[in-house]
């Protein structure tokens, strides 16, 4: 075949194959406008928490430290996941997240970077960080009983296990076993009360739940408050940020477990930490002592009603006073190593 | 000259489809190989305890969602081409309005409006005393309501286009030889538009047991529901890549049924002596019932959550929530949507020509292994393209190409599905004629081939660019960093439950579906082509 022929060939190649063409190439070969922003100065974090949660924090820092910042919001296991896969080709500077079990294995695969600085050891106590300060506690939550005050009298639920009991059958809402709060949360009644109790208690939630199991915490609060269920686990803040927006609402949340001798309330913080591949290790030191500061600190846990773990800021006043009851007594990092075994237990039992 | 067309030597075509092929199947093939070098241990615990529970639920589910899809779907199809009624031009597209809605809004509205609590049980009770209660969303029934409203226009628009592309004569000829209408029915039109409403429900199934906003809103637990738990939940993936074998082996199995079903029946258009069909009047009773049933059905798919986002948007917007980011967002996600979409036309067109045109064994294993990708949980093939990018191609990993190629390799499936039938409908004869007239190859392809299936390839392109702009899981997990979309957005808020403030993004999504919707249900193109066969 000649060239001629060649040549009319392409020029009757149909026209909007070309453009098809000629659009895939822009988006393989074009410089995407956002990526080569994204790989200056800007600071990027990893956030296993709810964007709304996070971002007036980050965008208040963002205005007074002139530092750009870039939020990437997803779950917390997935973003692990993300990390780990990513590797040292990671963006990310920084991960922050709701669960210190996920911050604890981000640091065993050695995706976090250990910190040294003295604002962090003078501001968060040592329980609330990892010992090479490779993540470090933020703020604390509780996980609690939440229930519909016509249904339920606060004196029937003393303790967390008392709800895999049969007289709950049908009455109450779990989170489903992806949480990764539920999973802390039976780690630790695993940890106080051994394999047995836990696996007990566990099949008891099965059956008292049945269908009743939720993607979200909120969805559990909303669930008790119209009286689809008498009472549900959830998270501390999850009954706060509902009774903001319906101040009406027939809930209230019992901490358990506080009888003498009593596990204690299953508490759990969120956490931050600076990735082993970041290149601005600067900035995000000084996000760090943004948020331990006092000031940090109140912004920080009072936007989602959270106890602040600075020992001289204090929480919002629309919380049940910390000093009035107690936390378990499992370290913190301890819950990335039980996640495991716990998981194989929740399993097991086949919890949805 | 002849001899050299007659056998044609081994085509640069096929080396691309090939490629390709070897390419589409990679991430599968690392599910696979995850799955089957897991421990045992693994295989026997989720077989003790959660793989026949999801298994059911999947299957009882496709079949469920498969058989109200093709009652509304045909029955839809049936009354828009061959009746007239008032208002029927608006109808025709209106019913495929739902595509633009994405399951898991849909989901959400639903759950708001006749969950417990919500407005419709108020007004229930108020009818029916204080103890009514209305069925539940988050049932097996509600569930498969949802799912159904939102799909059923795959098989209403194949449906409607194969019932206008069919030429009534033959259907003349059977009433003229004596034969009942029941019979003709029977015996001549539903046999003729026999593969589009197999491919509309091939893509109706594939698209509940992949779909994920959906069934995790009403927590219903599906196999694809459970890998993503399994993903969100254990940094080890053995247990999701099981589960997503699973699917995987479902859907070929499907498919492979689908295809079986297509190939005992293959009927070519003479476009020469075609006739459309003509309206008939359905009498006033008859008119009425029509009508009411055409806006009953899309009241509950478009127009009620139509309206229910609307409402919330407007009280968004008033509490500040829309502000400049969402110009990006919006630019995002067409610009996402229309290059996956014209990517996927473009990988597609190999593979569905080949396996249509010369559908040897080879060719037909490539187009097969194309539609393993839609089976492939979003969450998992996202997983798949990430770990084989991290590890053979870091320099692209973390750009758009990434997420692209997740979006073709999700949804190239739903494409072939249209692009397949268009060009199973050319006679081979018209191509051969062209080629003793001494046509290459490309020469053919552009003056017969690509004008005649223009329709699929437009049907394809559009379906793709719905889907893309819908889509969550993959997004989630491979979208560059500052880069949202308006899916994600969606989620961002709704998994909060702050539902008004999902409302504008959703709406949004809407909107933007809109003009690719018009193109694929408008008469214009449709009717000037067979203007021009004429």
């Amino acid at each position: 075949m000649s060239s001629p022929v060649e040549a009319r060939r392409m020029a009757v190649f149909p026209r909007t194959l070309y453009v098809l063409t000629l659009l895939l190439a822009l988006s393989v070969l074009g410089p995407w406008p956002l990526l080569t922003a994204e790989a200056g100065d800007k600071l990027v974090v990893y956030s296993g928490r709810a964007e709304r949660l996070i971002k007036p924090v980050l965008d208040e820092f963002q205005a007074k430290s002139g530092i750009q910042i870039e939020l990437l919001s997803s779950g917390t296991t997935e973003l692990v996941n993300r990390l780990q896969a990513e590797g040292d080709h990671t963006p990310a500077d920084v991960f922050l997240t709701n669960d210190a079990g996920s911050l604890e294995h981000a640091r065993e695969l050695k995706l976090l970077r250990p910190m040294n600085m003295r604002e962090v050891e003078r501001a968060i106590p040592s329980q609330f960080r990892a010992a090479d300060n490779s993540w470090i506690g933020l703020s604390g939550r509780f996980w609690i009983v939440v229930y519909n005050t016509n249904l339920v009298k606060p004196e029937q639920i003393k303790s967390l296990l008392d709800l895999g009991q049969p007289q709950w059958k049908d009455k109450i809402a779990i989170p489903n076993s992806g949480s990764e709060y539920l999973q802390a949360g039976v780690s630790v009644i695993k940890t106080t009360f051994g394999d047995d109790r836990t696996k007990q208690f566990l099949q008891g939630l099965k059956t008292n739940a049945g269908s009743q199991v939720y993607q979200k915490s909120s969805q559990i609060v909303d669930a008790v408050a119209k009286g689809q269920v008498a009472a549900g686990i959830v998270n501390h803040y999850y009954i706060y940020r509902h009774l903001a927006a319906q101040p009406t609402a027939p809930i209230a949340a019992v901490m358990t477990d506080q009888q003498e001798g009593g596990m204690g309330a299953i508490m759990n913080v969120t956490g931050i930490g600076v990735t082993r591949a970041s290149k601005h290790v600067e900035s995000a030191k000084l996000l760090i002592e943004f948020l331990v500061a006092q000031a940090g600190q109140k912004l920080f846990a009072d936007l989602d009603k959270e106890y602040p773990l600075h020992p001289d800021v204090k929480a919002d006043p629309a919380l049940v006073d910390r000093r009035s009851f107690r936390a378990a007594l499992v370290p913190l990092a301890k819950l990335a190593e039980l996640r495991e075994p716990t998981l194989t237990l929740i399993e097991q039992v086949g919890l949805r | 000259m002849l001899t050299v067309t007659r056998v044609p030597p081994p085509s640069p075509l096929q080396w691309v489809s090939l490629l390709t092929a070897a390419f589409l199947v990679l991430p599968t093939g690392y599910i696979t190989y995850v799955a089957v070098t897991a421990a045992p241990a693994v295989w026997t615990r989720l077989w003790s305890t959660r793989i026949p529970e999801l298994l059911g639920n999947t299957l009882s589910l496709a079949v469920s969602v498969a058989l109200t899809t093709f009652v509304l779907g045909v029955s839809l199809a049936w009354i828009t081409v061959r009746y007239e009624f008032p208002g029927r031009r608006m109808w025709e597209w209106a019913l495929a309005l739902p595509l633009a809605m994405p399951t898991y809004v849909l989901a959400y509205v639903y759950a708001h409006l006749i969950g417990m609590g919500g407005p419709a049980e108020q007004w229930w009770q108020m009818v029916l005393g204080p103890d009514a209660r209305l069925p539940s969303p988050q049932s097996f029934v509600g569930v498969t309501i949802i799912m159904s409203l939102d799909t059923f226009p795959f098989v209403y628009l194949l449906v409607r286009g194969a019932l206008q592309n069919l030429n009534i004569s033959f259907e003349e000829v059977a009433r003229a030889c004596g034969i009942s209408p029941w019979v003709t029915l029977r015996r001549v039109t539903l046999p003729l538009i026999r593969p589009a409403m197999a491919a509309g429900l091939a893509l109706v199934v594939l698209y509940v047991i992949s779909d994920f906003g959906a069934v995790s809103l009403l927590r219903y637990q599906t196999l694809t529901y459970a890998v993503y738990q399994q993903m969100t939940s254990r940094y080890d993936h053995t247990a999701a890549s099981i589960l997503s074998l699973l699917l995987v082996i479902m859907a070929i199995v499907f498919l492979a049924t689908e295809r079986w079903f297509r190939q005992r029946s293959r009927f070519y258009q003479t476009s020469g002596r075609y006739r459309r069909s003509t309206r008939q009047h359905a009498g006033l009773l008859g008119t009425a019932l029509l009508t009411g049933y055409v806006v009953l059905v899309f009241a509950a798919a478009f127009g009620i959550p139509a309206a229910m986002l609307i409402q919330w948007s407007i009280d968004a917007i008033l509490q500040g929530a829309l502000d400049a980011r969402f110009l990006g967002f919006i630019w995002n996600s067409t610009f996402l949507a229309a290059l996956a979409a014209c990517g996927a036309v473009i990988i597609g067109l190999p593979l569905a020509y080949l396996a249509s045109r010369r559908p040897t064994r080879l060719n037909i294993a490539c187009l097969q292994a194309a539609y393993a990708g839609y089976a492939l949980p979003g969450p998992v093939a996202a997983l798949a393209v990430l770990v084989l990018f991290t590890h053979f191609a870091p320099a692209l990993y973390g750009t758009v190409v990434v997420l692209i190629i997740a979006y073709i390799l999700h949804f190239l499936p739903v494409g072939l599905q249209s692009m397949e039938p268009a060009l199973q409908q050319i006679t081979p004869n018209v191509e051969e004629v062209a080629r003793t007239l001494g046509c290459t190859t490309r020469h053919m392809l552009r003056r017969v081939t690509l004008p005649l299936v223009r329709n699929g390839f437009i049907a394809a392109w559009v379906l793709m660019f719905l889907q893309t702009m819908k889509e969550l899981p993959a997004t989630l997990l491979l979208r560059p960093v500052g880069f949202d979309t308006l899916a994600i957005r969606v989620w961002l808020e709704a998994s909060e439950e702050y539902y008004q403030l999902a409302a504008p993004a959703a709406l949004l999504i809407v909107l933007l579906s809109l003009p690719a919707l018009m193109l694929l249900v408008s008469n214009d193109w449709r009717g000037h082509a067979q203007e021009g066969a004429r």
